[in-house]
């Protein structure tokens, strides 16, 4: 016991006087937890979780414009901007506004669109009642000037699609109301002596909408903080292998270890000390985490974290990635030569198991071979635990799989680690 | 063993005289030991023995890569030997060496202590790991730095301390728990002539208070001055066992340690 508490005072003695670990350890999580948000708050921005501003060049001046404006507007996704100033914008300011990047993209509606859209229709909604004694003629081609998106070169094909289909969406409900208009026209113009009047409904009868409920769960929609905080939480953590690790290295350079080692002291006690003492110092990285995601994102302008009414969940789930992280540490430590191989093979493991268990891109939209190899990131494990319970209101029955998983490979470490000292100490 | 003094040629080591020879109220006997490393042409210690009695200061001496280390290591149970054995305190060191660790205290030959804690803060967790706490361990820190001149300096980062004060910190490390028998690798190895001077008057001191001091050293006047007897190391065999004066005497022409030395571990360099 006194060899454990000694160790904790120790080494919390030693790292509270280590700035650079402090660095590592507190300060960078914090600035990729704030700039990460920040960036991803506007992606999400950019990819329809809030409205984007965009050009409307209306050169047609009718209908179809304020149709487009009007429907626009009420999906919400998109903010038309048609003026500079107190001037329509020309169509030659959009098209320079949108190469020099100051808009993702602009609708050009060219002259005579709407014009000409509605003659189509009228032409074709005639041209639909045939007689039976003449064979069906084919519909000629559209001769529509249609509308015009310009793009700016550096937006990404997802969200040209997205930006595609839903203006395609806007005018094909245009086009059928246009439609139903003139196809009610001439069904009453050739029902005119009838007692009945032909009326089309161009509201639509199939709707799709997202489920309320998931699985008997009630699914938060997942913001760039509920993403975020956790997993820049947890790279902060498992970067504590350079810190634990650069200390273990630094006891065996200077000789301490030989000294300790000579002590009448276990193994166990002397590594369960260290432990003891950088899972606290990770609980208050995590505290400070989610602390951040809880006040800080919100004055800043972007959505906080939402952690729901499974507190000590979450905080299990914390211990048993600070217990994983630390363990890790403990093992490059010992098993690792120098400082530089230990800094540099755990920042890299560390980088590399962040990047396979979705902190930097959602595991999800990776390709199926590295989806299968995500597995095996502790950080996936941990990151998926935090998820279940930040976004899918899970449980500690939920989360009860990656939480083992994160126990045993802590475990596993620990106990090479403890096997690679008492070699060493019993001089094999 | 050569009659006439001079450089042995044989297998036997230079002995001083008979007094010397170790026997008598022994708190360590080395038996016939021997350390291969894995994947070493030849052995590190090759089947040397010598014995150290209570309350003396012994050397053990030898150039680079003689076995010094190897041997201390062995002893303060951090490398198993091959063969042969090891007796400290009447106790064989192979099969309960976690029950001698408290007997001995070990300063290494690096400055084995934490760089950002103060003198005090080294001293109070070593002593914690030794089983000192409360106002037994705060007197025994205090006592320690005491011995080593640091008491003004307790509370000083180790970083900030020169090379000397670094060196007295090591020694104060080792000696807190009071241990029966204490290991000194190289304790004065590059540190200016005062703080060297404070260190053998501090181990003359351990050694009247009743510990047995074991320490290797390469600067032959100091062993001279302070070991009742030393054992000449070399190529992992010894060489020369008995007290300074009995082998400067032993062997012709030779008027210090460091000429016996020399003729005994031969003047071309080691690394």
């Amino acid at each position: 016991m006194t060899t454990l508490l000694a160790t904790i005072r120790k080494e919390l003695l030693e790292l509270r006087r280590d700035r650079a670990g402090i660095l590592v350890l507190l300060v960078m999580p914090m600035a990729l937890v704030l700039i990460v948000s920040l960036v991803q708050d506007n992606v999400m921005q950019a990819t329809g979780e809030t409205p984007i501003r965009v050009l409307l060049v209306d050169l047609d001046n009718g209908f179809l414009g304020r149709a487009v404006e009007k429907h626009l507007r009420l999906d919400g996704g998109l903010e038309l901007i048609r003026k500079q100033g107190d001037r329509e914008i020309s169509e030659e300011a959009a098209r320079k506004a949108v190469v020099d990047g100051d808009f993702r993209f602009c609708i050009l509606i060219a002259p005579g669109t709407g014009a000409a859209l509605r003659e189509q229709v009228r032409r074709r909604a005639v041209e639909s009642f045939v007689p039976t004694s003449k064979p069906a003629k084919p519909a000629a081609p559209a001769t529509v000037p249609g509308l015009i998106l310009h793009f700016d070169p550096a937006v990404q094909g997802a969200f040209r699609t997205a930006v595609v289909n839903s203006l395609q969406r806007v005018l094909l409900g245009i086009e059928l109301r246009e439609k139903g208009a003139a196809l009610s026209d001439t069904i009453e113009r050739k029902m005119r002596q009838g007692t009945v009047r032909f009326e089309l409904d161009t509201e639509p009868v199939l709707t799709l909408r997202e489920a309320p409920d998931s699985g008997g769960r009630s699914p938060r929609r997942p913001t760039a903080a509920q993403q975020n905080v956790p997993a820049w939480a947890l790279f902060g953590m498992f970067f504590i292998v350079v810190p634990v690790s650069g200390a273990l290295i630094r006891e065996r350079q200077s000789g301490t270890f030989r000294r300790l080692m000579t002590m009448p002291i276990s193994l166990a006690g002397l590594l369960a000390g260290k432990v003891i003492a950088y899972v606290l110092v990770c609980t208050a990285q995590f505290v400070l985490m989610v602390a951040i995601g809880l006040f800080a994102l919100p004055l800043l302008g972007t959505s906080g974290l939402v952690v729901g009414p499974e507190w000590p969940v979450v905080g299990i789930i914390a211990l048993s990635a600070a217990l994983a992280a630390t363990g890790y540490g403990i093992m490059v430590g010992v098993l690792a030569r120098s400082y530089e191989q230990a800094s540099v093979f755990g920042a890299v493991s560390i980088v590399i198991a962040a990047a396979l268990g979705g902190v930097m891109i959602p595991v999800y939209v990776m390709p199926r071979s590295m989806q299968a190899v995500s597995v095996v990131s502790p950080l996936a494990w941990g990151l998926n635990a935090f998820q279940d319970v930040f976004v899918r209101e899970g449980t500690l029955r939920t989360v009860g799989p990656d939480l083992a998983r994160l126990t045993l490979f802590s475990l596993a470490a620990l106990s090479v680690a403890w096997w690679s000292l008492r070699r060493s100490r019993s001089g094999e | 063993m050569p009659s006439d003094g001079n450089v042995p040629t044989g297998r036997e080591p230079v002995r001083g005289d008979a007094t010397d020879t170790g026997a008598g109220d022994e708190i360590l006997k080395v038996c016939r030991l021997v350390k291969v490393y894995r994947g070493a042409a030849t052995p590190a210690v090759d089947g040397i023995d010598f014995a150290v009695r209570r309350g003396e200061i012994f050397g053990l001496l030898g150039p680079n890569g003689a076995g010094k280390t190897t041997v201390i290591s062995i002893i303060c149970t951090l490398l198993r030997p091959t063969s042969g054995s090891v007796t400290l305190c009447s106790q064989d060191t192979s099969l309960r060496p976690a029950r001698l660790r408290s007997l001995f205290g070990l300063a290494p030959q690096e400055i084995a202590l934490y760089p950002s804690l103060t003198a005090r803060e080294n001293l109070h967790y070593f002593g914690s790991l030794y089983g000192l706490s409360g106002r037994v361990l705060r007197r025994r820190i205090e006592e320690c730095l005491a011995l080593v001149g640091l008491s003004d300096r307790g509370g000083t980062r180790i970083d900030t301390f020169s090379g000397g004060m670094k060196r007295r910190a090591n020694l104060a490390a080792a000696i807190l728990h009071s241990p029966r028998v204490l290991f000194l690798d190289e304790p004065t190895v590059g540190i200016d002539a005062q703080s060297r001077n404070l260190i053998l008057e501090n181990l003359k001191t351990l050694r009247d208070d009743g510990a047995t001091i074991v320490y290797t050293t390469h600067y032959m006047e100091e062993a001279e001055n302070l070991c009742e007897r030393v054992a000449i190391m070399d190529r992992g065999k010894i060489v020369a066992e008995g007290s300074p004066r009995s082998l400067v005497a032993a062997m012709d022409g030779c008027a210090n340690l460091e000429e016996s030395f020399l003729r005994l571990t031969g003047r071309h360099l080691r690394d």
